[in-house]
């Protein structure tokens, strides 16, 4: 297995790049640019862009912004006698604005040496800004998972061994309603209903505005989580259960089932012991992208809700086209998702014999 | 007898005491509370999180929201006159002097006030802010341009602050007062260390009204009452302030009027009647400083050239096909009916502005009426153009025959863009597109991502567009980076109109350079400047927005001015609910 996973690893490294070439691509060839969305004033001169241009280097060429952003610009224009003025270059030029001064050295160090860059709109590390966002992603994230599996996988088993019921039918519908509604419309509705009307749960944040020194311990503020949670859950709730039943009648119909009922197996048994759990080995395929793609957040039910969620973050960053936070909120997702599959097939293959490491 | 009088005495007495027990709570609750008591203030914040609290480099509105309660004001600002003013009880400048030739401003400070660890605020402090400007190693925000209008910052003492401009400019104390403090001696004496300093985001020290107390990514930033504040020695009321994240509209506007906000600056125009008939809350309307617009390019959209080569000699930009003839722009304003706009998109929170400047300004042209809705007239200048209906058919556009620009028997069509997510703008392009067809017109009207028209726009590759524009407190009616030839460079210049009228300049130059820099001549200027400008249309002038603020009854001490609705918050307390 160890040997497989490695294998899997070292194969994950050219797709890592290749999305990380991609993304950085598709990024800089969407159209504007960070330096006016920071500087649309009335106010301010073409001479102000142009140096602002200058200093976040969005003026350089498509692989040199690249190679800087993966491998840092402290080796492209440096300090080579200490006097703190840049005198020695590679790739860029000292004086890159004309003005017959050298450019300040290169301070930046890349993602693959830990540096994730500045933002250009919050103005500090990126890696700052993503860490201070990651717990109420996850908290939210994972309570909406568990909803979803608690409530989805019990419904898909029951809508299979009572197929063709009311029940089964009723559970199809609004499986197919809780898809098709959007999740924006949702929030709002159930934040005017609980939050406006009834006043019985706040109509969002994470906890109490007059909460003093952060937030308490999620135990204590879970009338905050609740909303958000289902909201979140709907989507969660309709596929798990959709999923579930059809592997579940996928199940019914092998020959261990019908063994197990000719031996006089309870009902209960039969589906429970060996249908149900056979039918959920292939939500663990499921389980592991949709567990690390928890870090990509959930950006229409952060922003009902106020979450200060990594969702919220990674979308406001691509209007702003804040480069730096855009691809580290990529990198940081794209290596979840191969984790992810990556998990889950190790995953699939230690809880089916059937499957072999190869 | 004397028993029954006494009785009555004794009886009125105990009525007397009884009565002034219920009265005393009342009187106590009706009583301003002590320093730091009066409760916290809350406001919906739907920009997201300040990216700094550093003056220095903030450029968002958010940070700009915290940002004026924790730094002092350097000028004062009148809230009732909304131009700057000497001696404020809330500013450090007490008074200041301008050279012969407008170029030097001599600052004086105060030297009583201190930032809230106790160290005294001096010039040094506004000095050390110019300084990280122009090092050329610093993130600034917003306070970059300085570097183009100022050129040298001099503190001779702690009370004093010399500042020389490259030209003598009426905007001159304006720019003055963007010097504000920060607490110099907190903060990295290396420059190129100041973009990560500590203090950006845990503002340690204050000298404004409140102190920063905590921050809370993507959810609150939060400040307590800080009672070494200049403006208000020992007196500022609010126990604190908290500005909370709630990015979504709706939620804002619901959660303001269930109370979980206390305060609420300029909501949604769509939420406005609801919230002016709640009896629960205070809302305050006035004519506002945000206007919106239509542009039209001047010059050739297939070939976009800035107005000037690097040595100063004007470059031949060509012209647009169709409003590049004055009369096709005129037919274009005369087409539009703006009162029927602000009804539509603006839910009739609109004033009309006749030209560029916003109503509310003291430039403002009261005697220049708005330019009237006048379809046959528009049809004339298009007929007189050489546009013509062609086959009588209402649904086909006019075609070019004999026009100036255009190649004969091309169409009277353009693209029209605003930024997509914009239910106004979108609302606006809407009903111009409607209205300009009665005349012949055939319009392209696009909602694009707002980068993208950003691009375009910087490009100068369009025909016409739909945005707005928001002008600072005090009024700035300055012209220069939008309307100034100088401004018309492809690619970062703000004149992407591409207009280019000497006359123009010649008056702007005027008007912001007139010596002695008065009012009322200066306004003189402006006022010929915006008949000039309604005569050669780069922008058709739309509305200008109304701007609201609002707070629950129990805020007392709201009292908001246009310019600055703050401006008394250290005397604001929340009222208990009587039970």
């Amino acid at each position: 297995m160890i040997k497989y996973t490695l294998r899997r690893l070292i194969q994950a490294i050219p797709t890592f790049f290749g999305i990380t070439i991609l993304s950085y691509g598709l990024m800089l060839a969407a159209p504007g640019g960070p330096v006016r969305a920071l500087t649309f004033d009335p106010k301010v001169t073409p001479q102000e862009r142009e140096r602002l241009a200058a200093r976040l280097g969005v003026n350089d060429s498509l692989p040199i912004q690249y190679l800087r952003w993966l491998l840092g610009d402290d080796w492209m224009r440096w300090d080579s006698d200490g006097d703190g003025i840049a005198d020695r270059s590679f790739l860029l030029s000292l004086d890159a604005d004309g003005d017959g001064e050298p450019e300040p050295p290169g301070t930046r160090r890349g993602i693959l040496r830990g540096d994730f860059g500045r933002s250009f709109y919050q103005k500090r590390p990126v890696i700052d800004i993503i860490v201070e966002r990651i717990p109420a992603t996850l908290e939210l994230g994972f309570a909406s998972l568990l909803v979803a599996l608690a409530v989805g996988v019990p419904i898909g088993i029951v809508a299979a061994v009572k197929r063709g019921s009311v029940f089964d039918n009723f559970t199809r519908v609004m499986a197919v309603v809780f898809n098709a509604v959007p999740v924006f419309w949702l929030g709002i509705v159930l934040i005017l209903i609980f939050g406006s009307t009834l006043r019985l749960l706040p109509m969002g944040s994470r906890c109490s505005a007059l909460a003093i020194g952060g937030c308490p311990p999620v135990f204590e503020r879970l009338e905050y989580l609740l909303l958000p949670t289902l909201v979140l859950a709907t989507g969660g709730i309709a596929g798990y259960s959709r999923y579930m039943r059809a592997s579940m009648l996928d199940v019914i119909n092998q020959d261990y089932i019908r063994t197990a009922k000719s031996k006089g197996l309870s009902a209960r048994q039969v589906w429970f012991r060996h249908g149900a759990r056979n039918a959920l080995i292939p939500l663990a395929t499921f389980l592991g992208p949709a567990i690390t793609g928890l870090l990509g957040g959930a950006a229409i039910t952060e922003t009902v809700f106020s979450w200060p969620g990594l969702g919220r973050l990674a979308v406001g960053a691509v209007v702003q086209q804040d480069y730096p936070v855009v691809m580290a909120v990529v990198i940081m997702t794209a290596v979840a998702t191969i984790l992810g599959f990556i998990l889950s097939d190790i995953l699939y293959a230690l809880i089916d014999p059937r499957i072999r490491f190869s | 007898m004397l028993n029954t009088r006494r009785k009555l005495l004794v009886v009125a007495a105990g009525l007397l005491m009884v009565a002034a027990l219920v009265a005393l709570p009342v009187i106590a609750q009706d009583a301003p509370p002590g320093p730091g008591e009066g409760g916290i203030i809350i406001e919906g914040n739907f920009g997201g999180d300040p990216a700094t609290m550093n003056y220095i480099l903030y450029g968002d509105t958010s940070s700009g929201a915290i940002i004026r309660f924790i730094i002092p004001g350097l000028i004062g600002v009148n809230p009732d006159t909304a131009d700057y003013e000497k001696n404020r009880a809330d500013a450090l400048v007490t008074d200041w002097t301008v050279s012969e030739d407008g170029k030097t401003y001599t600052l004086k400070l105060r030297d009583d006030w201190t930032w809230s660890d106790g160290t005294p605020i001096t010039s040094a402090d506004s000095l050390y802010t110019w300084n990280a400007i122009k090092s050329g190693v610093v993130d600034v925000g917003v306070i970059g341009y300085l570097v183009d209008v100022i050129d040298t910052v001099e503190a001779p003492d702690p009370t004093t602050l010399v500042v020389t401009f490259k030209e003598a400019d009426c905007t001159a104390i304006g720019n003055a007062a963007s010097l504000a403090p920060v607490p110099s001696h907190i903060l990295p004496a290396d420059f190129a260390e100041l973009n990560d300093a500590d203090y950006n985001m845990n503002p340690t020290v204050s000298g404004g009204v409140f102190k920063f107390a905590e921050f809370r990514a993507g959810e609150q930033v939060s400040l307590v009452a800080n009672q070494s504040y200049g403006g208000a020695p020992g007196a500022v009321i609010p126990t604190g302030y908290i500005y909370k994240n709630v990015p979504d509209q709706n939620v804002l506007v619901a959660q303001f009027k269930a109370g979980e906000l206390n305060v609420i600056d300029n909501p949604a125009v769509g939420a406005r009647a609801d919230l002016v008939a709640n009896p629960e809350l205070n809302m305050y309307s006035y004519p506002g400083n945000a206007w919106d617009y239509l542009a039209l390019n001047y010059a050739d959209p297939t070939n976009p050239q800035s107005a000037y080569d690097a040595d100063g000699n004007p470059i031949d930009q060509g012209h647009h096909p169709l409003f590049g003839d004055l009369r096709v722009r005129e037919a274009v304003a005369k087409a539009i009916d703006v009162d029927a706009i602000i009804q539509g998109a603006v839910f009739g929170e609109g004033v009309r502005m006749p030209a560029y400047t916003i109503p509310a300004s003291w430039a403002f042209n009261k005697d220049l009426p708005v330019i009237a809705q006048d379809v046959e007239a528009a049809k004339a200048l298009l007929d007189e153009a050489g546009f013509v209906d062609h086959d009588n058919n209402p649904n086909t556009p006019r075609v070019c025959q004999g026009c100036l620009y255009a190649e004969e028997g091309a169409p009277l069509r353009f693209t029209l863009y605003t930024n997509e997510g914009n239910a106004r703008r979108t609302a606006v392009g809407t009903i111009i597109q409607d209205e300009l067809k009665q005349v012949g017109f055939e319009v392209d009207f696009q909602t694009i991502d707002f980068n993208t028209l950003l691009d375009i726009m910087d490009a100068q590759t369009f025909d016409a567009f739909i945005l707005g524009w928001r002008q600072g407190y005090p009024d700035d009616p300055d012209l220069t980076q939008i309307f100034a030839s100088q401004s018309d460079v492809v690619g970062t210049g703000s004149n992407n109109v591409s207009y280019n009228n000497p006359k123009f300049d010649e008056l702007n130059l005027k008007a912001r350079t007139l010596p002695g820099c008065d009012p009322a001549e200066r306004a003189k200027i402006y006022y010929e400047i915006q008949e000039l400008m309604q005569k050669d249309l780069p922008y058709v002038p739309l509305y200008a927005i109304n701007g609201m603020y609002g707070a629950r009854k129990e805020v007392q001490g709201f009292d908001p001015r246009p310019s600055n609705w703050t401006w008394n918050i250290e005397t604001w307390y929340i009222k208990a609910a009587t039970p």
